[in-house]
């Protein structure tokens, strides 16, 4: 049956493989390199060509243009060809010698939101070392010792840790999250279309028969295959990321897939629920693609729940992916397996109550199949 | 004169067909309660949606932990301006360091600060101070939140540190700041001098809505005159063979009014209505529209000939939202991605559109500055439109083979 149709095998195996493959070489530089940017020199002395190659120097951006005007620098940004300009005024060694204290000008396009924060981030330092270089080189003249001199240049500094992911790398905090998104929409799709056919072709009386009247086994019978399937491909990403690709994993990656085999089982109830409620395939396939759409929102691995209206927030405990993101977390990043993911465990094992809700609806629509077709 | 007679009823009679098939999608639109619910409700109810929920721009407030072992004059004033910033707020102070961690991971805390015994010791002495910072990498924005706020204090504390012992060694005023930062900076954020994540992403998301709901809901037209088998009827016979455009083009006329109407409303009516970015040119923005319109259309149209049924189309396609989203570039950076994935990109209308209209709507940008999206959308225009005469001629070519053999 599964492989009756070219749909199943599309919609399982090649839809989450090419994703797999997709986002990881997509995003396989973990953070943006060598963004491009473009400087204006006003000045064109041996001062603001050094300036030059110190952005050069630095990882996150490259000079890939040299304006002589900024409105052409500008433009190239309109374009879309530069993340951000850096301007140097006419005169500015001179000024600089004169202690006019001449100021460098960047700018950045915050419309791409990544890109920007980036190249600000590269100016920001960059900037900063320009104002060190110079103090360095009078505090030197003065005889100072190097240490001495970073205590004064730079009397406080910051060391960073960052948590489960200490490269900052963008792909580990999107792609964890995207694909169980993805696999989530297969999997309440396909749960919706393998239902919701035999009701469309008017078979749900024989299917029900093959199950011997009973709904649970008739529903176990289909969906079962299923389960092993679109757990077979959640563990599969979990070996490839975790193991393969070597993404953070400081807790128990058992524990961890374990939680993937009850998302498997959460959406697949959700599944049920969604086409008992509305036993016509179409109204369940639309009712499905807006709420699986919704969980890459929900999940809140991009946009924090916290930061949403107060009304949007309480929704999210409504999808799975919410609180497989919470034992993402834990397991993942944190690496504090304990009583604290129980509660999600609950949540996502909860879900598992839905298709009872509508078991009678259910099993009279697939009896009388007395809903339109189409 | 005969020939130009004969000219004229053909243009006379082009029309007519054109026109007769433009009404006839326009009534199989709208008598469908499914391809209208994904038309209108989605196209409408979408934009209102997103905007809802991501009304806030910004991660305000984020509750951090600190711990101050130092307990100095100077750290206590690092800690009382990193909770003035807008980014952060100094939720509990903690005695030591595994109190804080034990926050950190009941969740109650999303950074840790930790200033250490020496700090003021060490500053005093003039040596190097070192603050501790422990960043929540579950959401960037966490993230960025602390390292703005904690970056911003100290080059503001580290800069008065500065001046204060200049002036205590005699360097005053403008000598002092001469020494200290010898070379200024201004900072200028363009288009989104917020930073904010709205206004980043919605005008990608209100784009995508347009390409995804017409895609789908052609899709379903055409699943459901499949199931009808309503092709061999939907193309007068006299239609067949060159009159094939006047369908196609009829049908895209139907759907481009449609979707000339929704556009206005979602891109141009939206980002007034939610305060996001709209400093474009209304007519560039113009421009851009129709073949992005006609594009995604012509697209859809050759796409749809593989949908067999009624919902295949959304179970199949549904996943690609997301993959476009990420092809068109406005997330991770169109020049840091895979040349391969840059090529396979121009292949969908979605990439050019989102670009565009990121490019007009957000920063001004003039038709001259979008000149590859335009260009790029009026070829995808052209090849799509070829691509879908040729599928519906097959289309039509095996149906009616069918249609022969079962008579035989």
């Amino acid at each position: 049956m599964m492989l009756s149709r070219p749909i199943y095998l599309f919609s399982t195996v090649f839809v989450m493989g090419f994703c797999y493959i997709f986002f990881l070489t997509m995003m396989r530089e973990g953070l943006p390199e060598r963004l491009p940017v473009a400087i204006v020199d006003l000045d064109q002395s041996s001062i603001s060509r050094r300036f030059f190659r110190e952005i050069q120097a630095t990882a996150m951006t490259e000079v890939t243009l040299r304006c002589t005007s900024f409105e052409e620098a500008r433009d190239e940004m309109q374009k879309g060809n530069i993340h951000g300009i850096i301007v140097i005024p006419r005169d500015f060694y001179k000024d600089l010698l004169a202690y006019r204290r001449p100021e460098v000008s960047f700018y950045v396009n915050n419309a791409y939101l990544i890109g920007g924060t980036l190249s600000y981030k590269d100016f920001l330092t960059m900037s900063a070392l320009g104002s060190g270089a110079v103090q360095r080189e009078m505090l030197r003249a003065k005889g100072l010792t190097e240490t001495a001199i970073m205590g004064r240049i730079q009397p406080i500094i910051i060391d960073s840790h960052m948590i489960g992911n200490p490269w900052a790398n963008y792909g580990v905090y999107l792609i964890n999250l995207l694909l169980p998104g993805v696999l989530q929409l297969m999997i309440l799709l396909l749960t919706i279309y393998a239902i919701g056919i035999e009701l469309k072709n008017k078979t749900s009386r024989d299917w029900l028969e093959a199950g011997e009247g009973s709904l649970v086994a008739a529903l176990a019978g289909k969906l079962a295959p299923y389960t092993i399937l679109f757990s077979i491909l959640g563990l599969a990403g979990n070996i490839l990321l975790y193991k393969y690709v070597q993404y953070p994993m400081h807790g128990s990656f058992a524990v961890f897939s374990l939680a993937t085999i009850l998302y498997v089982l959460a959406y697949q109830a959700i599944g049920i629920f969604m086409i008992g409620l509305f036993p016509v395939l179409r109204d369940g396939i639309s009712f499905a693609a807006l709420y699986g759409i919704l969980a890459f929102t929900y999940a809140g691995f991009t946009f924090p729940i916290e930061a949403m209206p107060p009304v949007a927030q309480g929704a999210s405990v409504l999808f799975p992916i919410r609180h497989y993101f919470k034992i993402y977390v834990s397991e993942a990043l944190l690496g504090t397996s304990s009583v604290n993911i129980i509660i999600y465990f609950a949540a996502l094992l909860a879900f598992l109550v839905l298709p009872f809700l509508v078991y009678r609806r259910l099993k009279n629509a697939l009896i009388n199949q007395n809903y339109p077709l189409k | 004169m005969k020939s130009k007679k004969s000219k004229n009823s053909f243009v006379g009679n082009a029309l007519k067909d054109l026109f007769d098939v433009f009404r006839g999608e326009f009534v199989h639109v709208f008598k469908d309660s499914g391809v209208m619910i994904i038309f209108f409700f989605a196209g409408i109810l979408y934009p209102l949606l997103y905007n809802g929920i991501y009304n806030n721009e910004y991660v305000y407030q984020i509750p951090i932990a600190v711990v101050d072992e130092s307990s100095s004059a100077e750290s206590r004033e690092f800690v009382r301006k990193v909770n003035a910033t807008r980014e952060v707020e100094v939720a509990y102070k903690c005695i030591n360091l595994e109190e804080a961690k034990e926050l950190f991971n009941k969740r109650k805390v999303n950074g840790v600060i930790y200033i250490p015994r020496d700090y003021h010791v060490k500053l005093r002495n003039m040596e190097q101070a070192t603050i501790s910072i422990y960043n929540d990498m579950s959401s960037f924005l966490y993230y960025k939140g602390l390292m703005m706020a904690v970056n911003y204090t100290m080059l503001d504390e580290s800069h008065k540190i500065q001046i204060e012992r200049y002036n205590s060694a005699g360097v005053a005023g403008e000598q002092a700041e001469q020494i200290v930062k010898p070379i200024p900076y201004n900072d200028v954020v363009f288009y989104n001098p917020g930073n904010g994540f709205t206004s980043f992403l919605i005008p990608a998301i209100l784009v995508l809505i347009i390409h995804q709901t017409l895609f789908f809901g052609i899709g379903m037209l055409a699943g459901t005159a499949r199931e009808e088998n309503r092709h061999h009827t939907l193309v007068p016979e006299h239609l067949r063979g060159n009159g094939i455009f006047r369908v196609i083009i009829g049908k895209a006329l139907c759907y481009f009014v449609i979707y000339a109407a929704i556009s206005a409303y979602v891109l141009g009516f939206v980002p007034k209505l939610f305060g996001l970015p709209h400093i474009g040119n209304i007519w560039t923005l113009f421009h851009l529209l129709v073949p992005f319109l006609f594009a995604t259309i012509f697209f859809s149209m050759t796409i749809s000939v593989f949908v067999k049924n009624r919902e295949t189309g959304l179970i199949t396609f549904l996943f690609f939202t997301l993959i476009l989203l990420f092809l068109s570039g406005f997330s991770w950076p169109r020049s840091n991605m895979p040349v391969f994935w840059q090529y396979v990109s121009y292949l969908f209308p979605a990439t050019h559109g989102i670009q565009g209209y990121i490019k007009i709507n957000t920063m001004a940008a003039e038709l001259r500055h979008v000149r590859f999206e335009y260009i790029g959308l009026w070829i995808q225009t052209g090849v799509y439109f070829i691509l879908a005469s040729g599928t519906l001629l097959l289309t039509l070519r095996k149906e009616k083979n069918r249609l022969e053999t079962e008579q035989d």
